[in-house]
């Protein structure tokens, strides 16, 4: 176990530097330049000065190898936009937020989604079944943006006499209910039907019926043989689920006004701001990598079989 | 049935009656297998594979409801706009003229979706949105089926340090998350237009039909009739052709039906926020893009184009669902 541990974490230093050189790479090929998009004509030498400055006069792999040194030191480097404002400045101030919304989206989803698919799997066939699969199904399938849109609509300018949520912002607890639940719906879904799903397969299993032949109490077979061996392809499903938490972030801080890292990511596209772009997709791509380690990791700890398979 | 020799055998030929024996025996014997087969859910004796999928298919309820679903929508996409421009219906219904003093009309029978900001008819221009939606979604899952097929096969086929290195590259990709990738790439080709978006769809999500294509060559490769091909002196690219890639036909169909809503929501996110195709032409995207500016008065601008997208989405996820069933029983024991 600790060997796969080690390998599996020691791999991850190559998917890094590839994630990054892949980013940079990306980067490079946009065409235009921070420094010609403003209004004021910047003169040849000072060109070359905040060149110099930003060492963009180095070949890209002299500009690469220095980022890379920057990212394993924490430094994602200077805004080109933003005057006085480092890469890391904007993070510290806005993924906080993106993380908060993204973390409370999630839980929102599992604490719903996981009681709702056990609920479907145990009365297979009934009413409820039918109606958690339905609620999810239609969650599943309606983009994010109609949810919210129409969360602001009903709960937040119809209703919002009576409900008192704010209908964007990000400041009081109340502001948070209706972008986290439609951030979560997703997830909700998601997990309702994953756990359902695996549920319905262990309840099939010899093992389960060689518990029930036992005489052991239904309550003692579902919660020690069905939950345990059910819930553990749901841990898989946080791989997934993290990059449509992403994806879905920008959507919903957009309609929100939250200021987040998504709604900022976008500004900086669209400002040709690289350092704040790539440090943001460098930021992104982290995480999800060290999800996917997390999440293998833990499930060598929960299914010995496969240590082996995963690197 | 076919009992020992009677009058009425007699009367006729001896060769008529051998004739009619031997089919009433053939008819017993299908049957029998036929009535076996339905209780195992395996194969009708008699039935080309593409039938016995369809039977298969047509079992399934939800799946054809969605089937239907998928075809009205289609047909919709298709029609409506057809009809508005012949001035066979819909006459007055101009998707592209502005004309203010029908703005923001509630949904009638003269304008069954009302009309946007510009007075613009949303039934029309809906179906307009559809079709440039289902090319964008088409085309990128075409490429992404392209790419990932051909990426997924060389791994899988060629096996060995190819392959390994193949699959680290993948794995890293996998790293990388959705929608910046895709927004980065807008921003490398510089333009927003049909081409751009279906580039940057299949960069973001090429992995997946790579990865599952990788594993399906690498089990069929271990058949026997893959050995049996290799011993008869087939080629290497004869197998991979003849034998592997038209295995995986139905993997690939089940694929398209998954890739297909995918691509396009991911399309109408990218629309979303700002990275969407260039008025005056719109999609589903776009055009909820336009809702959302207008929701607090008018709500149903923003629902129109969304509920479209999640019918799509809802009805090729079950089709897709069908068809795995009816295409690959075994998925169904795994």
């Amino acid at each position: 176990m600790v060997k796969f541990i080690v390998r599996r974490v020691f791999w991850t230093i190559p998917v890094l530097l590839l994630v990054i050189l892949m980013t940079f790479v990306m980067m490079k090929m946009i065409k235009g330049n921070p420094f010609q998009v403003t209004e004021r004509a910047v003169p040849p030498s000072i060109q070359a000065n905040l060149n110099r400055k930003f060492h963009l006069n180095q070949p890209w792999w002299g500009q690469y190898l220095y980022y890379v040194e920057g990212v394993f030191k924490l430094d994602l480097g200077p805004s080109l936009v933003q005057r006085n404002q480092t890469v890391n400045d904007i993070v510290k101030e806005h993924f906080p937020v993106s993380l908060e919304l993204g973390v409370l989206a999630m839980l929102f989803g599992v604490v719903v989604g996981v009681p709702l698919g056990i609920l479907a799997a145990l009365k297979q066939n009934s009413f409820w079944d039918y109606g958690a699969m339905t609620f999810a199904n239609i969650g599943f399938s309606i983009p994010s943006f109609l949810v919210a849109t129409l969360f602001i609509y009903f709960f937040a300018l119809k209703l919002g006499h009576y409900t008192g949520l704010p209908t964007n912002g990000w400041d009081t607890p109340q502001s948070k209910v209706l972008p986290v639940i439609a951030l979560g719906i997703f997830p909700l879904t998601y997990m309702a039907r994953l756990v359902r799903g695996s549920m319905l397969e262990t309840l099939q299993q010899d093992y389960i019926r060689t518990a029930r032949a036992k005489g052991l109490r239904n309550r003692i077979v579902i919660g020690k043989h069905v939950l345990r061996n059910s819930l553990i392809p749901a841990v898989t499903a946080a791989g997934p689920l993290l990059g449509y938490i992403i994806t879905g972030s920008f959507i919903i801080e957009t309609i929100f006004a939250i200021p987040g890292i998504g709604r900022y990511y976008v500004i900086s596209v669209q400002a040709r701001d690289y350092s704040v772009t790539m440090g943001i997709t460098v930021l992104l791509s982290v995480i999800i990598i060290i999800a996917n380690l997390v999440v293998d990791i833990l499930y060598g700890f929960l299914d010995p079989r496969t240590r082996d398979e995963r690197t | 049935m076919s009992g020992p020799e009677t009058a009425t055998d007699r009367r006729e030929g001896a060769f008529e009656a051998v004739h009619r024996r031997r089919a009433t025996f053939e008819e017993t014997l299908s049957r029998t297998a036929e009535a076996r087969g339905r209780e195992a859910g395996a194969a009708l004796p008699k039935a080309s594979l593409w039938k016995d999928a369809y039977y298969r298919f047509i079992k399934n309820k939800a799946s054809v409801v969605a089937a239907i679903a998928f075809l009205i929508l289609l047909g919709y996409v298709l029609i409506v706009p057809f009809l508005a421009e012949h001035h066979i219906l819909w006459k007055n219904n101009d998707p592209y003229a502005v004309r203010f003093d029908q703005a923001f009309l509630s949904p009638s029978w003269a304008h069954p979706f009302g009309t946007d900001e510009f007075g613009r008819d949303l039934w029309v221009r809906t179906a307009l949105g559809g079709r440039v939606s289902f090319a964008i979604g088409l085309a990128a899952t075409a490429a992404i089926m392209i790419v990932g097929i051909t990426y997924g096969s060389i791994s899988g086929f060629s096996g060995g340090k190819l392959d390994n290195a193949m699959m680290r590259f993948l794995d890293a990709l996998y790293g990388l998350p959705y929608l910046p990738f895709a927004i980065i790439t807008l921003a490398i080709l510089g333009t927003v237009n049909f081409w751009s978006m279906v580039i940057a769809l299949t960069i973001a999500s090429w992995f997946t039909t790579a990865r599952v294509m990788r594993g399906q060559i690498i089990t069929l490769k271990q058949n026997d009739y893959v050995r049996a091909a290799y011993a008869a002196g087939a080629r290497r690219h004869r197998v991979l052709f003849r034998h592997l890639l038209v295995n995986t036909l139905g993997v690939i169909i089940v694929f398209v039906f998954l890739e297909l809503p995918g691509v396009i929501l991911g399309e109408a996110f990218l629309s979303f926020i700002g990275l969407g195709i260039n008025p005056p032409k719109a999609s589903w995207g776009t055009l909820a893009q336009d809702g959302y500016q207008y929701y607090q008065a008018h709500p149903y601008i923003i629902v129109i184009p969304s509920v479209m997208i999640a019918w799509l989405i809802l009805s090729a996820f079950f089709i897709a669902d069908g068809l795995r069933d009816a295409l690959d029983p075994r998925s169904r024991e795994a």
